[in-house]
């Protein structure tokens, strides 16, 4: 836990961890990755980063249900920790006083809602 | 359900199952069988296939592969182990993995040593560029059964091929006959005055060139020899007598003759070494007729004849058609020189077409002036080295089953621990691959720094073939693929034991398999003492040959090459060496009874008889007056050539050979002829060895000619080196531009017989190899078999046994496994020989000596092996092995 900044990658999926809510697992999160960014991404990449994130202590997981498409398997269901959603706000914040600097957008009409 | 549910590859699952985590098994594969289902509904089955297999791929991924394998599979563990163990246990018995290691190595290194040797015999003539469409023309003669081949045809016989036959494309002769000018000369550059002597000029075709389309350096294959007195030479002589510089149209000049130069019309690559025509230099044979009417003679053969044929031509179907040149040339060609019964040839001669890739090895009974390989050593050597490497790999499982009651108690505990017969095996397997590695890499080590010593000995310029790709993994395989066979017998028999038994001391501590072990030691000895046999008779054939009764005198014999520079003035040069106290006579001839000079063949009657009789062939020797003194041949009857008879030069000496075939009852007196020259017989010299002593002695007459190559000086000295100084002061003023050329008699002898006397070198290297290795497994047997016994021993010491008592208790054992195998190997031994010798005609007795020296010196080898341990165990004090219990 000694690495707590967040890379690009790793806040979006940590984003989609939120968005997603209970169904925040492995193949759901590079799912809803690829319909949001148009980028594609290989489930091994996105657990990867989950896993990490999971060191970092940013989330949490536990084994969820079975489904008959996935062969009666469980699935491991993301959540974030607070000190995730700490980490989110600080990159939010981050960003947004780096916007602030921007003269061209220094106006304030660009709203960054929750 | 829906009873047709796609199903995700199997293989990339089981791939996947491999190195991922087993806690993230259930998730991950979940999540990709969710993910291949929900790819079903949107694309087809394959890119969902192939989806799972990019997907799978992309778990590669430190996080998700296992850390360490035990907690999933153990084999990496176990493999790890298993190495562990073999180590240790390689390295706690130093001389047993020693004599393991080490002599496996030598088999291998003498298995590879032979391949490579095969590798290279097998490799002849393969590099010509139509090389299955080339035959050499073998030509069969057939008398009543008895079935004389060679290679030597008629001038016209290669025409008469190409005319007749529209299946021949092409077809070339050479001719290497000295009588013609072909061998050796002195060779100069035009304009330069110091002459060289070469010793390989062979005529050829234009037509010979064109078939085996010999790569050139410089010039036109195509015409190169198309001109008279044109020749080709060899990339070696060119960098010599043309240093930098395109020779074609160049001339050199041979042996003086000034007026007849030869311009160089090409140079070809040197030959390959594996080539059986080999030469410097090739001088056409446009223009060329050795007499006059020769190229169109019949009856006379000189030339190795080889054709290209068409392409789909059956060889076999060709053979026959071509026995029609028998009817339509040979037979008219007799019967205008009116000979009796000119068709009686056309039943007695065939052809035959032997592809040029056989005439290295499969020559053997075709008499073609070559020297090459024999089918039958490559048969032999692949024999000895499979014997040798049995050999060693009968000592791995010798030592590892004899060695068994030591691990029995490691697998018994091991199977109390849980491990299965399967873990034991791989053990076991692990450990012998572990050594047959350690084998190899030694071996080959050996073999590589053994290699110049075998290619003096083989004759060979064999080179190790580090760069080719396939020499490391063809090695390794054979090592995994040795080393688990040589495993397999010993790993059941050891991982078979029961653990009850073993570990309560019940296992036979080893001697179980002593059945085995002794027919195995049996075949061991046997193939070494065979080997020792094999090497005894053939070093002794080669000392009965070098030292027989040859019926001329070798020693102290110089013989002065390249004489004929001398011309007129060879009779004041002989004349000036006699007045050299040590030179006992001297005699100008080019015919002698060694290899490489000269020879030819006549068929000879009585006068008269020409057209009734048949011939008596053989030779005519052209000497000088003091020939037979100086080679020290016997007059059987008669007298020898006398100077002061003018009527000598219409004289002839005959062996005694020729005089029994001409049935002359007293053949002083008697007139022959070879239907040109009539002689009277003065003298019968005594039968001499003129070819080697596989052939029988032929009929030969000597009459007196000019035959000025070769000078051979007859001396008495003991200080040869002084003499030869002398000698060489006077040719230097004889003849200025010319370096003295001398050989010795005795040496060019004994060159005759190099191919038998490598192959005892070659027998006897092998033959020590065999015994060593043996012994080595004896060693260690007899070293084992103490341990077993020391206990027993000290008993007996205790009780009052001597130490000669223990001494034969203790090799008893082996030297009986040793005489059966000498009674094994001798009728077998003997058989070989037999068959060996059947090649000489003149050759010695196997004598029961033999045997009892090879028996002996096995016997005495053997008891030193054994006695060895066996001393050590009958001196310790007994008490150092009571004690412990």
């Amino acid at each position: 836990m000694k690495e707590t900044r967040l890379g690009e990658f790793e806040e979006v999926i940590l984003l989609l961890v939120g968005i997603l809510g209970e169904e925040a697992y492995a193949f759901k999160i590079a799912e809803e990755f690829e319909s949001q960014t148009k980028r594609a991404v290989s489930i091994g990449a996105v657990h990867s980063t989950l896993n990490r994130l999971g060191d970092k202590g940013f989330l949490t997981s536990e084994m969820g249900k079975s489904t008959p498409e996935r062969g009666g398997r469980r699935k491991r269901i993301y959540t974030i920790t607070a000190s995730g959603q700490r980490v989110l706000q600080i990159a939010r914040d981050f960003k947004l006083s780096l916007w602030d600097q921007f003269p061209a957008f220094s106006t304030g009409k660009l709203s960054f809602g929750k | 359900m829906k009873p047709e549910k796609p199903i995700p590859p199997q293989l990339a699952k089981r791939f996947l199952l491999w190195f991922l985590r087993d806690d993230l098994a259930e998730e991950v594969l979940g999540d990709l069988d969710e993910q291949f289902l929900y790819k079903t509904t949107r694309t087809s089955l394959f890119r969902a296939k192939l989806n799972y297999w990019y997907q799978v791929f992309n778990y590669l991924r430190p996080f998700a592969i296992n850390k360490s394998k035990s907690t999933n599979s153990n084999h990496y563990a176990m493999f790890r182990n298993y190495l562990k163990i073999s180590w240790r246990s390689l390295i706690k018995q130093k001389m047993y993995s020693s004599i393991k290691v080490v002599g496996s190595a030598l088999g291998i290194t003498a298995c590879l040593l032979i391949a490579l040797f095969i590798r290279d015999e097998l490799s002849y003539d393969r590099h010509y560029a139509n090389e299955d469409r080339i035959y050499r023309v073998v030509y069969v003669d057939n008398d009543d059964g008895e079935i004389e081949k060679d290679v030597f045809h008629q001038a016209p016989f290669a025409g008469a091929l190409k005319d007749d036959y529209a299946e021949i494309v092409k077809a070339g002769r050479y001719c290497d006959g000295e009588l013609f000018g072909a061998g050796s000369k002195e060779v100069r550059r035009a304009g330069t005055i110091q002459n060289s002597y070469e010793k390989d000029f062979i005529y050829v075709d234009q037509e010979l060139l064109d078939i085996l389309q010999i790569p050139m350096v410089y010039g036109d294959l195509a015409t190169a020899l198309t001109k008279p007195k044109s020749l080709v030479m060899s990339k070696a002589k060119a960098d010599k007598y043309f240093p930098n510089e395109n020779p074609v149209g160049q001339t050199l000049i041979l042996d003086n003759d000034e007026e007849n130069p030869y311009t160089i019309g090409g140079v070809m690559e040197d030959s390959p070494a594996n080539s059986h025509f080999k030469h410097d230099f090739l001088m056409t044979m446009s223009g060329v007729e050795f007499w006059p009417g020769e190229q169109t003679y019949w009856r006379a053969s000189n030339y190795p004849t080889y054709v290209l044929l068409r392409p789909d031509t059956d060889p076999k179907q060709l053979e026959m058609k071509i026995k029609d040149i028998v009817k339509n040339y040979m037979v008219p060609s007799r019967e205008a020189a009116g000979i009796a019964d000119p068709g009686d040839i056309v039943n007695k001669i065939s052809f035959e077409l032997q592809p040029i890739s056989d005439i290295h090895l499969k020559s053997a009974d075709i008499d073609d002036e070559l020297s090459h390989g024999d089918i039958r050593f490559v048969w032999l050597f692949g024999t000895i080295a499979v014997f040798i490497l049995l050999i060693a790999c009968i000592n791995f499982v010798n030592l590892s089953t004899a060695k068994s009651a030591n691990r029995a108690k490691e697998v018994g505990v091991r199977k109390v621990a849980g491990s299965s017969r399967g873990n034991l095996i791989r053990q076991f397997l692990t450990e012998s691959v572990l050594y047959s590695f350690l084998s190899f890499a030694l071996g080959i080590l050996l073999a590589w720094s053994l290699l110049p010593y075998f290619n003096t000995i083989a004759d060979k310029s064999l080179e190790f073939p580090w760069a080719t790709w396939w020499l490391i993994p063809a090695v390794a395989a054979t090592a995994l693929i040795t080393g688990i066979f040589s495993g397999l017998y010993p790993s059941f028999y050891l991982s078979a034991f029961k653990p009850v038994q073993v570990l309560k001391g019940g296992v036979s501590r080893g001697s179980k398999s002593a059945y085995l072990r002794s027919v195995l030691v049996i075949f061991q000895f046997t193939t070494s003492i065979v080997l020792i046999i094999s090497t005894a008779i053939i070093f002794r054939q080669m000392n009965f040959i070098l030292n027989n009764k040859l019926g001329f005198d070798k020693e102290q014999v110089l013989l002065l090459r390249g004489a004929n520079t001398l011309g007129d003035k060879v009779t004041t040069f002989k004349n000036t060496l006699l007045k050299f106290s040590e030179v006992k006579s001297v005699s100008v001839s080019d015919y002698l009874p060694i290899a490489s000079t000269k020879r030819n063949g006549n068929g000879f009657w009585k006068e008269g008889k020409t057209q009734e009789d048949k011939p008596v062939y053989g030779q005519i020797w052209r000497v000088d007056h003091d020939y037979i003194k100086t080679m020290e041949m016997q007059i059987v009857e008669g007298r020898d050539f006398n100077p002061d008879m003018a009527t000598d030069s219409q004289s002839i000496i005959i062996n005694e050979k020729m005089a029994k075939a001409f049935a002359f009852e007293n053949p002083l007196g008697q007139r022959i002829t070879n239907s040109g020259d009539v002689w009277q017989v003065v003298g019968v010299v005594q039968d001499f060895h003129f070819e080697t002593l596989k052939e029988d002695i032929r009929p030969l007459c000597l009459v007196i000619g000019n035959s000025p190559a070769i000078i051979s000086v007859k001396v008495n000295t003991t200080d040869m080196a002084n003499l030869i100084q002398s000698i060489t002061a006077v040719w230097d003023e004889f003849s200025p531009n010319q370096p003295i050329r001398y050989t010795f008699m005795d040496e060019d002898f004994a060159q005759m017989y190099a191919d038998v006397q490598r192959m005892g070198h070659i027998f006897n290297s092998f033959a020590i190899l065999a015994i060593i290795v043996a012994c080595m497994g004896l060693l260690a047997l007899s070293t084992f078999m103490i341990e077993q016994r020391g206990k027993e021993i000290s008993v007996r010491l205790v009780l009052g046994a001597s130490f000669g008592n223990i001494l034969r208790l203790l090799t008893s054992n082996f030297v009986k496994l040793v005489l059966i195998s000498l009674i094994i190997a001798i009728p077998v031994g003997w058989l070989m020989m037999t068959k060996w010798l059947e090649d000489f005609v003149y050759k010695i007795d196997i004598g029961w000596d033999i045997f009892l020296f090879a028996g002996i010196l096995v016997l005495i080898i053997t008891i030193l092996t054994v006695s060895y341990q066996s001393v050590k165990a009958a001196l310790t004090n007994p008490v150092e092995n009571l004690k412990s219990e």
